[in-house]
């Protein structure tokens, strides 16, 4: 039996219990719960900030109104009312639900985003654990979400749902492995699968243009892929033009149609948080992951600039979502095996054949 | 069953040499079927036997060229049951006819048009329902507006409308089951559903997402709408219900739809200055809905209230705002009177029109603006190019008008076609598009607001020059009005939506005996089948949204 | 607001009368469910056109934190009826209300909603919403304009920050099962067409007010 050298490193995890001087296997496990806890916060006051009120503040950029204003400073205050108001409400659970799994499915889409965020880097020491296969790791639990999707459509005894449900089985399948296959070919360059060598793969400076020094960030060296990532990305996370699963105006809410109160907040967090682990993933392949533009504002901490590039990936989906219309589910099948899939090979090929005649 | 479009046949019975009808030969072509001939105020009938109507309806289609079936109205007189085809051509809508089937007292049926115009199919199911007229050899005779429980039929003379009902709500009638025998899912699309436009219910069976079948299930929004102007007068109290018929902003149009009719009935002239005030605000009541059409659209394609319905309601925002400082109010506005209208345009004109000016400069950038974001843009085309195809020749078997019917190529448009109010004397164009797909329909809106907008800069620039001492509003018309007993009339217009037609038959009093309305929506709805059928759930909501339905009007 | 004189327990002389901390998360839940309302998306009539304005560009109803559409009544707070509710529609109307969670609002938009408004004599008109459902706040108008429509939601989130709630009244026009109902000639008429598990609700023009 052949046992690869697999060494995980926990940077963030080794941080805190230095900090806090806890030594030890219980030192060391009661410092991974607080560094998970550190990291799954940060992310969910990210989702929450976006969900109630970001959302709708972009929404409304877009189609020149105002949006909420009344409660707090710019209407900040809505954050708490929308989910305390939402986790009080009653949780109908319908007559015909396939009831274990009608329980399970809204916590499995939040848990494997935020599982997806432990191998992140995020600036410093904020990375909670860097595997050597940390980008399978990542995509690996992302994916988990389309299970939730589709346990979510089908218990929900619901036509629509389960419409919505069996829409994200065929999206999701035709979508992940163009996302994979062009995620290689960053791997081609970096030459490793571990996310923290990833990023510092793209430290080095690519070309220096009237004194701005680029860095060799992913999305500049190689920005066919970065694109193909992007729309792949979209339809990873379920957002307009793919939108298809939930598709209001066709299929009520999609896999949510039944869904109220807790469960109702669990699959509207998990969504969010799906749309910043997108954007963290662009983040750390493309984007230089937390590494300032240019060296001249590198005084601003990796992690702001961490913050700023998900962020920014939202405000992307959110630009998508008020401007560009629905695909239908054969064009979207259609756009992604014939389309996507054929240009993430060509782009895996070309790249491989481009490292190797460099190397 | 096939069709043959007029404009295929050289040889159409019944034209005299000066283009007009000539109803001497029309009657030889039908020959014993005539039993008799009766005068409508808009054109003459002949009055045939229940037993006849195939035949004769085949003859004038065929040989006579009357294509359209644009209404059929049932009702009850003292002594017997009547129905009434009311025939067009869409080549030269001015030919008119009508075709009168009485039936007796004791057993009402005659024969259905089913098999010679398929638009008949709704429009019986509607006049058994409503008055409770047999169609022998209706493919599907049952109720379609109100409840399949109800006792009764409500504009029968003898409705007791005290007697309770009850209505069904079946639960859980189609569960999901696994069965061997059909692999296909029925699914309940509304009547609460975000793309239904209000409360349309489409019964739809779908095989994976392929639509198998889909059956509009109407009546959710009928309010009466026929029996409320039976009881009201015609000098003042009808004119406010027509703005409630096609609420989407159409008021005006509606409004003259009525008006047409009941001053054709009584023979009032509009003073010009009036008609061209009409003119005006029926055209920004076009703009208004069709803004509407197109806001609506996007939400169906775009799948939330994206940046282009917004901004379509930013539009019509604007058009309220004129409509309202012309009328006093922003939807129903009640501002036709018979013979001309309420009032004259608000002081100080000059504001007023230019405000409507500056409204008309910003149109072109505004359609450049909607073809930027919508008609150009990739994945638009994508959805709506090829889809929810309807053929010219089933687009007049099913009796559509309207921009639907102008997206399928057919040249038909009441307002240069049938000349009412001041559209003769103003230069504009009759958009179509032979794509016949959603797309071309979205077009033909978008074309239809930059020519309504032509029309209204050209009243405008007569309104500024109108002298003020010929400014008359509304023409003598008598406090109370009494049509001739049993005269019978058939006028429509070009709404929004396409042509809206009012038949009134008076008995001597202020109140019509019988008022019925037909509704353009009405039949372009029960083509939603042909377009979506063997289509994808996206295509049919898109094919929805292309039809522009507005519940109120299709239900009344 | 005055408590129970009766209520003199030694912990209640203790600690006050009313416990702070309990009417203080009261009136925090109150001010959570008034400041932060979702709409059902849900058209019926004209007023929807209104409605829909409402929500748009210039009056932008989601300033007060209300404008917020949800397709499905599972995930809604607040149903605004829009329009004329003849009978074929009434049942459904009322199993939508049924589907949604509590705490939940109507607001009534429009004539039709109080009374049939101008419609109130036609043959298949239910006589205003309240016949079906209870109604929080009617907003009057044909149609209203979306500024008092604007009001009317601000009221409601006005009453439910008080604390002040409808009672939920009796409604003339329930869902029934059809073998409940008591024997009558139009129910033996219909007793073919129905089964005796299906759900109805009766429909009488001349009964309701």
């Amino acid at each position: 039996m052949i046992t690869l050298p697999l060494t995980t490193q926990t940077p963030l995890v080794d941080a805190i219990s230095h900090l806090l001087g806890l030594d030890g296997s219980f030192g060391l496990i009661l410092s991974a719960f607080i560094a998970a806890f550190l990291i799954g916060n940060i992310m969910l006051i990210s989702a929450g900030i976006a969900g109630p009120w970001a959302k709708r503040k972009i929404t409304a950029v877009f189609t020149d109104r105002i949006a909420v204003n009344r409660l707090g400073p710019l209407g900040l205050l809505i954050i708490v009312a929308d989910a305390v108001r939402l986790l009080a409400k009653e949780l109908i659970v319908p007559e015909g639900v396939d009831r274990p799994s009608w329980d399970i499915a809204p916590l499995i889409l939040p848990f494997s985003a935020l599982l997806g965020f432990a191998v992140i880097p995020m600036g410093g020491p904020l990375q909670l654990a860097d595997p050597e296969t940390g980008l399978v790791f990542v995509f690996a639990v992302a994916s988990i979400a389309s299970v939730g999707v589709v346990i979510g459509g089908y218990s929900s005894n619901n036509k629509f749902s389960m419409l919505g449900g069996l829409r994200a089985v065929a999206m999701n399948i035709a979508y992940e492995i163009p996302l994979i296959v062009t995620a290689a070919s960053v791997v081609l360059f970096a030459g490793s699968l571990r996310l923290s060598e990833i990023v510092s793969a793209q430290a080095a400076p690519l070309i220096v243009i009237a004194g701005v020094t680029i860095p060799s960030w992913f999305a500049f060296v190689n920005p066919f892929a970065f694109v193909l990532f992007l729309i792949a990305n979209l339809a990873e996370i379920g957002r307009n033009p793919f939108d298809i699963p939930e598709a209001p105006t066709e299929l009520v809410a999609g896999y949510v149609t039944e869904y109220s109160s807790v469960y109702f907040v669990l699959f509207f967090l998990g969504e969010f948080l799906h749309v910043f682990l997108g954007g963290a993933i662009i983040a750390t392949l493309f984007l230089g992951g937390p590494a300032a533009p240019i060296s001249s504002l590198s005084f601003i901490p990796g992690f702001i600039w961490f913050l700023l590039k998900i962020w920014s990936v939202f405000l992307f989906t959110q630009w998508m979502r008020a401007a560009i219309p629905r695909v239908r589910i054969d064009q979207m099948i259609e756009i992604g095996w014939k389309g996507l899939l054929a240009l993430s090979f060509i782009n895996l090929i070309l790249t491989a054949i481009l490292v190797g005649v460099i190397a | 069953m096939s069709s043959t479009p007029a404009s295929s046949q050289k040889n159409i019975v019944g034209i005299s040499k000066n283009g007009t009808l000539d109803y001497t030969k029309l009657e030889k072509l039908l020959g014993p079927l005539v039993l008799q001939k009766e005068d409508h105020v808009n054109a003459p009938a002949f009055v045939i036997r229940p037993d006849s109507v195939e035949e004769a309806l085949t003859l004038l289609r065929d040989e006579a060229g009357f294509d359209h079936l644009s209404c059929v109205t049932a009702q009850e007189y003292e002594d017997r049951f009547e129905s009434i085809y009311h025939l067009r051509k869409y080549d030269s809508p001015q030919h008119e006819l009508g075709i009168v089937v009485p039936s007796p007292k004791n057993n009402p049926w005659n024969q259905s048009a089913c098999s010679v115009f398929r638009t008949a199919d709704w429009h019986e199911r509607e006049a058994y329902d409503l008055v409770g007229i047999n169609y022998e050899g209706h493919p599907d005779l049952r109720r379609i507006l109100l409840p399949d429980t109800w006792q009764g039929h409500p504009l029968s003379l003898d409705y007791d409308q005290n007697k309770p009902q009850l209505i069904t709500l079946q639960e859980h009638e189609n569960p999901l089951r696994d069965t061997d025998e059909e692999n296909t899912m029925f699914i309940n699309i509304g009547p609460h559903h975000p793309a239904t436009h209000g409360v349309l219910h489409l019964k739809t069976v779908l095989d994976g997402e392929h639509v198998v079948s889909v059956d509009p299930d109407i009546g959710y929004l009928h309010r009466c709408e026929e029996q409320m102007a039976q009881g009201l007068n015609y000098r003042y109290q009808i004119m406010p219900y027509p703005d409630r018929w096609d609420y989407a902003s159409a008021g005006l149009l509606n409004e003259w739809a009525y008006a047409r009719a009941a001053e054709d009935l009584v023979n009032i002239e509009v003073p010009e200055y009036a008609e061209i005030i009409r003119t005006m605000g029926a055209e920004l009541c076009r703009i208004c809905a069709h803004f509407l059409a197109v806001g609506t659209f996007a939400l169906d394609i775009y799948g939330d209230f994206t940046a282009i319905f917004m901004y379509a309601m930013r539009d019509r925002e604007i058009v309220q705002s004129i409509l309202e400082d012309l009328t006093g109010q922003r939807m129903m506005f009640n501002y036709f009177r018979l013979g001309g209208v309420v009032w004259d345009l608000p002081e100080p004109r000059d504001e007023f029109l230019s405000k409507i000016q500056k409204f008309l400069d910003k149109i072109p950038a505004g359609i450049q603006e909607y073809s930027e974001l919508m008609t150009t843009n990739e994945i638009f085309q994508l959805r709506c190019v090829g889809t929810g195809i309807l053929p010219p020749d089933v687009a007049r078997q099913y009796g559509v008008t309207g921009p639907v019917a102008r997206g399928s190529g057919i040249d038909y448009d009441l307002r240069r076609d049938d000349p009412y109010g001041y559209y003769e004397n103003l230069d504009w164009n009759v958009v179509t598009n032979d794509g016949c797909d959603i797309y071309s329909r979205f077009l033909v809106r978008l074309g239809e607001v930059e020519q309504s907008a032509k029309i209204i800069g050209q009243c405008i620039s007569l309104l500024e020059s109108w002298p003020e001492e010929d400014r008359i509003i509304q023409a003598n018309v008598p406090r109370t009005i009494k049509p001739p007993a049993d005269a019978e009339i058939y006028r429509a217009v070009e709404a929004a939506k396409g042509e809206l037609g009012i038949y009134i038959r008076s008995d001597g009093t202020q109140q019509p005996a019988r008022f019925k309305i037909r509704s353009p929506c009405f039949s372009n709805l029960s083509t939603l089948s042909e377009m979506a059928t063997g289509g994808l759930v996206p295509d049919l909501i898109a094919a929805l949204g292309s039809l522009d339905i507005v519940l109120g009007e299709v239900d009344r | 607001m005055t408590t129970d004189p009766r209520l003199n327990s030694k912990l209640r002389e203790a600690f006050g009368s009313s416990p702070f901390i309990l009417t203080k998360f009261d009136s925090f839940m109150d001010w959570v469910r008034g400041s932060s309302l979702f709409l059902l998306q849900f058209g019926i009539a004209c007023c929807s056109i209104e409605m829909m304005h409402t929500f748009a560009v210039k009056h932008d109803l989601d300033r007060f934190g209300a404008g917020v559409p949800r397709a499905s009544p599972r995930q809604a707070d607040l149903i605004i009826v829009p329009g004329t509710i003849v009978s074929k529609f009434a049942p459904r109307m009322r199993r939508v209300y049924d589907q949604m969670p509590e705490p939940k609002f109507v607001v009534g938009m429009g004539s039709c909603t109080i009374s049939g408004g101008p419609f109130h004599k036609g043959y298949n008109v239910v006589k205003g919403v309240e016949e079906i459902l209870p109604v929080d706040i009617h907003v009057p108008g044909c149609p209203p304009r979306p500024e008092a429509l604007v009001y009317g939601i601000v009221k409601l989130q006005e009453r439910i920050i008080n604390g002040q709630r409808s009672p939920v009244t009796v409604d003339p026009y329930e869902l029934e099962k059809f073998g409940d109902l008591d024997t009558h000639e139009l129910i033996e008429q219909l007793a073919d067409q129905i089964a005796e598990n299906d759900l109805v609700m009766r429909y009488n023009w001349s009964d309701s007010p």
